[in-house]
């Protein structure tokens, strides 16, 4: 019997961690089921307005509210408008807001997030201060507050452009709805990020090859290239994951209390908000947006737990 | 002398990733009434993990394959779960190593102590707290009645363990199995509770057996040592005999290694070369015959059963697991190693 | 103790002062003038009288500078008055205390209720890891976690009225009516499933205790470990949620209540918003911000009634 335990050693070494992540997340069926259906969704977004045989605003006022159909996969509604076409508009409603606002929100947490980490002390103490408040403030109501507090003034200020530059682009009064959710939404999320890259600078700093690499004048940069951001990277994406799909839901929340994005722009809460007022005479309204809606937030719960536990390994015990 | 315990080819084995983790192989042993036995070895080698056979206190993933465990004719290796619970905690008390981790913080001295007895004695929980304390004034821990109201986290780590051993002990058990209870104290504390448990034996007359890995431990303590390696008992016999005439290779390093008051300043300590066996295929053959500076042939093919010495010059009780008499045939240390 | 909360308090007064002040200005400057609106039915609408608005909102108050109404409103609060409501002329105090009672009353019991078969559930699973129940339990509790209660709610009715022929369940009529089973049950399903989840991380991390192996070794039957032993670990990680999950009950609410016509807070925020009824909005956000702050403080202090060695820490005793 040859001693073979050295072999075994040299194996396990081979394993970067990437890898070993990755296939993990693969191996749960569930986190990958999420994850296609993730990808679909991306697809849709983009292209989906393109491949869809109606027009989402066109109506058709002999067609109005019939149940789904060959013609119309998902019905009509009450503007006689293809219901499908609607929803996968919908889709790209959400998945702009989703992106611009975790994007946003990782630019705010991380400078934030690093402001405290790396000067400590007052600083720091403040910033925690301030990430606290942030979230102990009921989301909902803070974010509709300034939704609807902002909206007033910002659409007649994009007015008041037009008339002095007769730039086409302030006509877009749609945008501010989408700034404003968007922009509030980070505002609200931001302390999560800020805690994860606070909580990594913090633990780097202590660490005693850190302090060891200082001494030797190893520049700051470097540190936080080498230690920082690998380790960080880890609960970024999970981080990412989780309010990529919190975000779609807060923001159909506020289309469904007619705050943000209105109709005729779909957005999945704004079309459910239309169904809850006819669904016992056609149930089809709110089922489409609601059913879209529930499979995508699960596939987003799905994905994330994967991903959580391909990162953060806790079976090797 | 009446036999209290006897293993008979017990194996144990862990299920992993992709395979298994055979951890104990064939281990065979009998234990008397009132008898101290040591079991020595590295970390890995089974010790533990054997001596938890015996009542089942394994983790899930673990199962026993094959093997008798017979504690006064009862075979607790085929047990129900409500018989084994029946065992623990009044026929076989155990002692753990760790006792800062042990113990359950949330819970106080007093309670984690009575609720064994409640249940194997049907006490009540006057009765029970009045037996506690006894016990706690038996293992050296004064004021124990107010003791039985405090919080483990209240104590220091040598009374803790004293408190393990009460907890051990209140059942009023036929065997204790001491897992490395030492290990995790300072050497003060260390002599203290060898001093204890010395004491304890010689009042209640129980059976014990002691797991360790340092084996200077056990010198003017147990009456027989153990010796394992790779998840098979390697050698067994008297302790004045495994002092003086070990005959397993293993044995020999394992004596050799041992700094003592005669070691000249300056030296190079033995070690024994190679690393420890890879335990996920089922051994074929000798544990240690990588190891071994007196490997022959036959080591490679076989394993060496557990058997006693053939020689007249030892003791009667002594038994090996080797191909090889080592009085016989010359070493080939390897290098830098004792043997 | 009492300086701990003493301590606590300080610190929440002024985020609560600086949150109403953000509130405030951003009422007062953004959106619409209330009175306006009152007369503003139709958009584009111009038949109203300027001079009227103007007289309305003198005698309201609302032409003086910022910082006066500031403090003014300030003052008030200190004295219990939250203001009449600009649209209703109620006092606001009034509406509040219709509303409040029936958000509590669903949001208290949908969290305390399913907390409780959240842990029950999520201890279950612990102990059968990977087993069809372990894996039926974290589904579930998975695919329940996601979904906003606009979108369960709706669905939920209706499968009930068009698959199982029951009545729509929209309308408050008391706690212990049988309409109010549903929405409690929409909204409890969100904390249910973190707790779940909580509370099995917490089981599995603690089975794999050293205690829990000297509680076997002693024979006592697994029952009696698993109550003895286990539960206690388990309590503080999962109490520690409940702050968030008041938040998110308290967002969700505003939802809940518009699916199934439930006339509490929730409501009376999205009326005073869309109408810019900024005494109403104020007020509500104070009472959310201290129903936030409050549940934050008591989870604190139950850290040293469920954790000895915290008890210790508090009270510098070791």
């Amino acid at each position: 019997m040859t001693d073979n335990t050295l072999e075994l050693q040299q194996e396990e070494k081979q394993f970067s961690l990437a890898k070993d992540a990755f296939d993990r997340l693969i191996a749960n069926k569930l986190a990958l089921v999420g994850m296609l259906l993730v990808v679909f969704l991306f697809f849709i977004a983009i292209f989906g307005p393109y491949i869809t045989p109606y027009d989402f605003l066109s109506q058709d006022l002999m067609a109005r509210n019939q149940a789904p159909s060959w013609a119309h996969w998902f019905g009509t509604d009450d503007l006689g408008r293809d219901i499908m076409s609607r929803v996968i508009y919908g889709a790209r409603t959400a998945v702009i807001v989703a992106f611009s606002t975790t994007f946003l929100s990782l630019i705010i947490g991380i400078f934030m997030g690093s402001l405290g980490g790396y000067f400590g002390g007052k600083v720091d103490g403040f910033i925690v201060w301030l990430i606290d408040i942030t979230m102990s403030v009921p989301s909902l109501l803070l974010v509709i507050v300034i939704n609807v507090s902002m909206k007033p003034r910002l659409v007649n200020w994009m007015d008041e452009q037009f008339l002095l530059t007769g730039n086409e682009f302030y006509r877009n009064t749609i945008l501010v709805d989408f700034v404003l959710v968007f922009g509030s939404l980070a505002l609200i999320k931001w302390p999560k990020a800020a805690r994860i890259i606070r909580g990594q600078i913090m633990s780097v700093r202590n660490k005693n090859y850190v302090l060891a690499a200082e001494a030797i004048g190893v520049p700051t940069t470097k540190i936080v290239m080498k230690y920082v951001i690998p380790n960080s990277i880890g609960p970024i994406i999970v981080y990412i994951s989780a309010a990529l799909g919190e975000a779609m839901v807060f923001e159909s929340s506020f289309s469904f209390l007619g705050v943000g994005v209105r109709p005729p722009i779909p957005s999945w809460g704004n079309m459910i908000s239309d169904g809850l007022r006819v669904w016992q005479l056609y149930p089809h309204i709110l089922a489409a947006p609601a059913a879209v809606l529930a499979l995508v937030t699960i596939a987003f719960s799905f994905l994330g737990d994967g991903l959580n536990d391909a990162l953060n390994p806790r079976q090797w015990k | 002398m009446t036999k209290l315990l006897e293993v008979k080819n017990l194996h144990t084995r862990f299920k992993v990733r992709n395979g298994y983790l055979y951890a104990v192989n064939g281990v065979s042993f009998t234990l008397d009434k009132g008898e101290m036995l040591g079991v020595v070895g590295e970390s890995g080698c089974g010790k533990s993990v054997s001596m938890m056979s015996l009542i089942r206190l394994l983790p899930p993933a673990a199962q026993i394959t094959e093997g008798e465990v017979l504690l006064e004719g009862q075979d607790l290796a085929k047990a129900s779960a409500s018989e084994i619970n029946t065992v623990r905690g009044s026929k076989v008390g155990m002692i753990f190593q760790d006792p800062m981790t042990s113990l359950n913080p949330f819970m106080k001295i007093g309670a984690q102590l009575c609720e064994g007895i409640m249940y194997h004695k049907k006490m009540s929980r006057a009765e029970a707290m009045k037996q506690a304390a006894k016990y706690l004034d038996l293992v050296g821990i004064s004021n124990s009645e107010h003791r039985l109201h405090e919080y483990p986290h209240q104590l220091s780590g040598g009374m803790r363990q004293r408190v393990m051993i009460a907890m051990a002990l209140l059942g009023e058990p036929e065997l204790v199995i001491a897992d490395e209870p030492t290990t995790a104290l300072d050497v003060t504390i260390q002599a203290q509770i060898v001093e204890l448990v010395k004491e304890l034996r010689e009042k209640l007359n129980m059976s014990i057996i002691w797991i360790t890995h340092d084996l200077s431990l056990l010198a003017g303590m147990v009456d027989r040592i153990m010796v394992m390696y790779g998840g098979s008992v390697v050698e067994e016999a008297p302790i004045d005999e495994i002092y003086k005439n070990p005959r397993h290779p293993y044995t020999i390093g394992l004596l050799k290694s041992i700094p003592s008051i005669n070691t000249v300043a300056g030296s190079r300590l033995p070690s024994i070369a190679g690393a420890p066996p890879n335990l996920f295929v089922e051994p074929q053959s000798c544990p240690f015959a990588p190891r071994c500076a007196y490997r022959q042939e036959r080591c490679t093919r076989e394993i060496p059963p557990l058997e006693p010495v053939a020689d007249d010059s030892a003791h009667p009780k002594h038994r090996i697991a080797c191909w090889v008499d080592v009085t016989k045939v010359n070493a080939e240390p390897k290098e830098g190693s004792v043997l | 103790m009492g300086r701990y909360i003493l301590f606590r308090l300080l610190k929440w007064i002024p985020s609560v002062f600086i949150l109403l002040l953000l509130i405030y200005a951003l009422v007062f400057f953004g959106a619409g003038d209330p009175i306006k609106l009152i007369f503003l039915q139709a958009p584009g609408d111009v038949a109203y009288d300027p001079d009227r608005v103007e007289a309305i909102r003198d005698a309201a108050g609302l032409n003086r500078p910022f910082l006066v109404q500031f403090i003014d409103y300030l003052g008030n609060i200190a004295h219990g008055n939250f203001g009449n409501s600009l649209v209703s002329g109620r006092s606001v105090n009034s509406m509040i205390s219709a509303a409040l009672p029936v958000t509590l009353k669903i949001g208290l019991t949908a969290i305390f209720l399913l907390s409780i078969i959240g842990i029950i559930l999520g201890v279950i699973a612990a102990l059968n890891q990977n087993k069809l129940l372990d894996n039926l339990i974290v589904g579930f509790a998975l695919i329940v976690w996601g979904i906003p209660v606009f979108v369960a709610g709706p669905l939920i009715i209706v499968f009930l009225v068009l698959v199982m022929d029951m009545d729509v369940p929209y309308g408050w009529s008391g706690l212990f009516s049988f309409k109010v089973i549903v929405p409690l049950l929409v909204l409890g399903l969100n904390p249910m499933a973190l707790i779940i989840r909580q509370a099995r991380a917490g089981v599995l991390e603690v089975l794999s205790e050293d205690y829990v192996r000297t509680a076997r070794a002693k024979g006592i039957p697994n029952y009696q470990v698993v109550v003895k032993h286990i539960m206690r670990p388990v309590l503080t990680p999962v109490v520690s949620q409940i702050g968030l999950l008041v938040i998110a009950t308290l967002n969700n609410s505003i939802l809940i209540e518009k699916v199934f016509g439930l006339p509490g807070l929730g409501r009376l925020t999205e009326t005073a918003i869309k109408t810019s009824d900024y005494p109403v909005i104020l007020a509500i956000v104070l009472i959310f911000s201290t129903v936030v702050m409050a549940s934050n403080l008591l989870v604190d202090i139950s850290y040293p009634m469920l954790d000895p060695r915290a008890a210790a820490k508090k009270t510098g005793d070791e």
